[in-house]
């Protein structure tokens, strides 16, 4: 590839002054180019000084991040009983299993909920032998119907 | 198996150990980019744990043959970045002068010491994309395909912000 002033200048650009960064298959005409060219030292030079005030920047002082993420991540980590039956019921990791398990376990929860209700409030309704008992009566009272015609 | 593959099996199968290796490997790394991204020690905190939270519970969704482990994680710690700055943008506030202010230099250098500070001021003045971009080439030695994979665009729409980061970083020195 023939280099121009505008491609070296995108290629400084997009990969800095460091011609290890630039691309392979542009490295050496790239090489020849700043070599032969004034204005594409000057170029390189100044991204190159710009380099070197990044890399003088400090790097950012965080003291005690780790202890503090490594705490989260023992609590996270170490399983109760609970924790255990909450893996066996939401499988992590198995990720059709998962996509499966989860919206059905979901899905039958309302159900549970309701079975669940329905059982421990009777909302007025008598069990079934007085229902039985009920329904015996009005048979009986259809019998004398009859007979009364 | 790739050392990824093994530590990323061993987390997905619980193992507190891999666990902790992975965040001793990625932590530093990690932290960095969103401090640099945000600017402030508490702000990182959050970031660095809900990062390392997701690899906990979601390491069942990543795949080798899309990104390394570091990469992941990194877009991950990107993505967090990202939705912090567009949720408060006015939270963004540099701790670099205060977590630096007893840092020794040297008395004949306080042009150099400008420098840095409009520098600073520069990296983070930049929209979010050209400063994430900037961050992972310049101080985290990912490719540019590795950053595009991160940023989740393409390579070509990479290399353009980082020309128009470059550029303007240089322009704001040169003032």
């Amino acid at each position: 590839m023939n280099m121009t002033p505008e491609r070296f200048a995108q290629l400084v650009e997009t990969h800095g002054s460091q011609p290890a960064r630039w691309p392979a298959q542009e490295r050496q005409a790239a090489e020849a180019w700043q070599r032969d060219n004034p204005a594409a030292q000057a170029l390189c030079h100044e991204y190159a000084r710009l380099e070197a005030l990044l890399d003088a920047l400090p790097a950012p002082v965080l003291p005690g991040l780790e202890q503090r993420v490594l705490q989260r991540a023992a609590s996270l980590a170490s399983d109760s009983l609970l924790d255990q039956a909450m893996d066996w019921l939401l499988p992590r990791g198995d990720r059709l299993l998962a996509w499966i398990w989860r919206p059905a376990l979901v899905a039958c929860l309302p159900l549970v909920c309701g079975i669940y209700m329905a059982n421990f409030f009777s909302f007025g309704i008598s069990g079934p032998e007085v229902a039985w008992e009920e329904e015996l009566a009005l048979l009986a009272l259809n019998d004398y119907a009859e007979i009364a015609e | 198996m790739t050392d990824d593959e093994a530590l990323m099996q061993a987390i997905v199968a619980g193992d507190s150990r891999a666990y902790e290796a992975a965040i001793r490997q990625h932590l530093k790394s990690i932290s960095h980019f969103a401090f640099r991204m945000l600017g402030n020690s508490k702000d990182t905190e959050d970031i660095a744990q809900e990062t390392f939270l997701r690899l906990w519970t979601h390491a069942g969704t990543w795949q080798r043959e899309k990104a390394s482990v570091s990469t992941w994680l990194h877009r991950i710690a990107h993505n967090l970045c990202i939705d912090y700055l567009r949720k408060d943008k006015s939270a963004l506030s540099s701790e670099y002068e205060d977590e630096h202010a007893g840092t020794d230099r040297p008395a004949d250098a306080p042009e150099k010491a400008e420098q840095l500070q409009a520098l600073q001021q520069a990296l983070e003045a930049l929209p979010e994309r050209q400063r994430s971009a900037m961050v992972l080439s310049h101080y985290h030695g990912f490719s540019n395909k590795e950053i595009a994979t991160i940023m989740d665009i393409s390579v070509d729409a990479l290399e353009s912000i980082l020309a128009r980061a470059r550029r303007s970083l240089k322009a704001q020195l040169k003032h």
